[in-house]
């Protein structure tokens, strides 16, 4: 670390979100996919009553159960998948190797895809809210609104840590979508974000309970149960989390440290060819 | 190859070698950008580099030529540091380069073969980025003017052409204003004239004192912007030297036409030489072309016949380079 590198990271961060939201795929993924569900689960299911997440009792309306839900959708898009995705091909492109052979440090390179990540998922998250509460009338409580943003900060980083993890286990790009997929979607069904999981089985909240995912839905959703009192803070989730993210962040370091050659075009064939 | 013209080539090489250590002491006291030593790499049972030694001097311009598969990439990785060698002493610009410390990597520059980049920055953004880890960057207008760049400031990566890629990539190699440039196959696929360009532009780099290192197929190419030339194969450096002083022993070949109604029987060609007839066309391979063209000539002036399309040939550096790689193989 040297006293350049504070500006030097933020201006790559920059650079990471100036060129995210030029690329039309990742900015459909992370903003236009999540509104699009909101829109139509909303319409099928009306005003429809759910039972609340987090055990605090009573019933929500549909749209509040919904939005925070599809919120953390979003923001798993953009920080997981979406990540996954763009760190495996800037490897397979070579992009990896362009950077090792200049002083950009691996953490500044690799910290502005987090950060740029983090900070894009958040934006669909506010996004979200911004067409949900006019439109759908979902109600935000101020008190829980610190919980709210912490939580959210704290999954944002924890999947992004988890997604580089992820992208240094995955060998090529063409792998990455199949993995980001199977990875994330039957999660998705078995951490209350589709619907509330109530009525399932207890092997399947076990398994759920695992994963970063289900407490971070819970701990987010909580903050928009109107039964909720107090500031919305879910201890007990937070701390899932930021042991993913320590998990997530141990791996990915290891990994992207270990292997000085990664992001090279690999198998023997190809380091022999001149 | 006959002993004796192996050892003309070495006695060339050696020749070479001393007049380069001559120059060397008067330019820059010896100084090398690069010194290695006995490097080998292995993959497996496949021994990539086996004991090469090479000193690249400062603001030289040196070619690395070699086959595909001779080792030529995994040399100048080890020199770059992307890769380790099994064993070798290696010195570039004062670091060892399998530490891959900042404080090296901000006094190189790496152009590679069709690296990635972010497909939607544009080029005046990629020159400011990635330069912005150097401790002292060109400006961005400087480069872009160096690479020819100016007019295509704000288009995308994306949306240049393949010549116009490859001069970003040029771009951002050079951005930090680095001591040593690496450049790998750097015109592979260009047309004539945006080879000639990229010629300049190294020559440009070379008049602003880099060192540079390249590896090329081509023989023009090493022959127009290299000081020196170094043969690899199989993992070994076989030949190296000016590329004019390279096969400076071999023999020359002369051809010319047989004059008509005369027979090739009938000339003096000379005895030892191995003369190959091809129709009417003769040649032969001497290392006395004088020698063996003079009764020949008056031979032709004495009949009043003309030696049609007569030519003494000195090897090509890629005659050379085809010799010295079949040999090894």
């Amino acid at each position: 670390m040297t006293r350049s590198d504070p500006p030097l990271l933020r201006r790559w961060i920059a650079a990471r979100v100036r060129l995210t939201l030029r690329t039309p795929r990742a900015t459909f993924f992370t903003f236009v996919f999540p509104l699009m569900f909101l829109l139509i689960f909303s319409a099928l299911n009306g005003n429809t009553r759910v039972p609340a997440m987090g055990g605090a009792g009573g019933h929500v309306r549909f749209a509040q159960f919904y939005a925070p839900s599809i919120g953390i959708f979003g923001l798993t898009l953009a920080c997981y998948t979406s990540l996954i995705l763009g760190i495996t091909t800037a490897r397979d492109s070579g992009l990896l190797k362009r950077v090792r052979g200049t002083p950009l440090p691996m953490s500044i390179y690799l910290g502005s895809w987090l950060t740029g990540a983090v900070l894009t998922g958040l934006a669909s998250v506010v996004l979200m809210f911004a067409v949900a509460v006019p439109l759908f009338g979902v109600d935000i409580y101020p008190r829980t609104l610190p919980a709210a943003f912490v939580t959210l900060v704290l999954g944002a980083v924890t999947l992004a840590a988890v997604a580089i993890a992820v992208a240094s286990l995955v060998r090529t790009a063409d792998q990455a979508g199949p993995v980001a997929q199977l990875t994330l979607l039957p999660l998705s069904f078995i951490s209350g974000i589709w619907y509330p999981l109530d009525g399932a089985p207890d092997w399947l909240t076990t398994i759920a309970h695992v994963f970063p995912l289900y407490h971070l839905v819970n701990a987010f959703d909580g903050c928009f149960v109107p039964q909720t009192t107090g500031g919305g803070w879910s201890g007990g989730d937070l701390l899932v989390i930021a042991a993913w993210a320590v998990g997530g962040a141990f791996v990915a370091v290891r990994r992207f440290r270990a292997e000085p050659a990664s992001g090279e075009p690999g198998g023997l064939r190809a380091r022999l060819a001149s | 190859m006959t002993r004796a013209r192996q050892e003309a080539i070495l006695d060339g090489m050696i020749t070479n070698s001393l007049e380069v250590a001559a120059t060397a002491t008067v330019a820059d006291a010896g100084e090398a950008a690069v010194a290695v030593r006995g490097v080998r790499k292995s993959y497996g049972s496949v021994r990539a580099l086996d004991g090469v030694d090479l000193t690249v001097r400062r603001g030289e311009v040196l070619a690395l030529l070699g086959p595909n598969g001779a080792g030529k990439t995994t040399l100048t990785e080890i020199l770059e540091g992307h890769r380790a060698a099994d064993a070798g002493e290696l010195d570039v610009l004062g670091h060892d380069p399998s530490l891959r410390e900042r404080a090296f990597r901000q006094r190189i520059g790496i152009v590679l073969q069709e690296t990635g980049l972010e497909t939607t920055i544009t080029v005046r953004e990629a020159i400011e980025l990635y330069g912005a880890a150097y401790p002292s960057p060109r400006p961005w207008d400087e480069v872009a003017d160096l690479v020819g760049l100016r007019e295509q400031a704000d288009k995308r990566a994306d949306a240049l052409s393949g010549g116009q890629r490859r001069r970003l990539d040029l771009a951002l190699g050079i951005c930090g204003d680095p001591e040593l440039v690496f450049l790998d196959e750097p015109t592979t696929g260009f047309d004539p004239a945006a080879r000639r360009q990229s010629w300049e532009l190294i020559e440009g780099l070379r008049s602003l004192g880099k060192t540079i290192l390249l590896t090329t197929h081509y023989m023009d190419e090493a022959q127009h912007v290299a000081d020196r030339v170094v043969v690899i194969a199989r993992g070994r450096i076989i030949a190296e030297g000016a590329p004019e002083a390279l096969g400076r022993g071999e023999a020359s070949l002369v051809s010319f036409r047989l004059p008509a109604g005369l027979a090739a029987e009938d000339m003096p060609l000379p005895a030892e030489a191995d003369v190959e007839l091809r129709g009417a066309a003769v040649q032969f391979r001497t290392s006395a072309p004088t020698r063996d063209l003079a009764p020949l000539l008056s031979w032709a002036a004495v009949r009043g016949a003309e030696l049609e399309a007569l030519t003494v040939s000195r090897p090509s550096l890629e005659d050379v380079y085809l010799q010295l790689t079949r040999e090894s193989a």
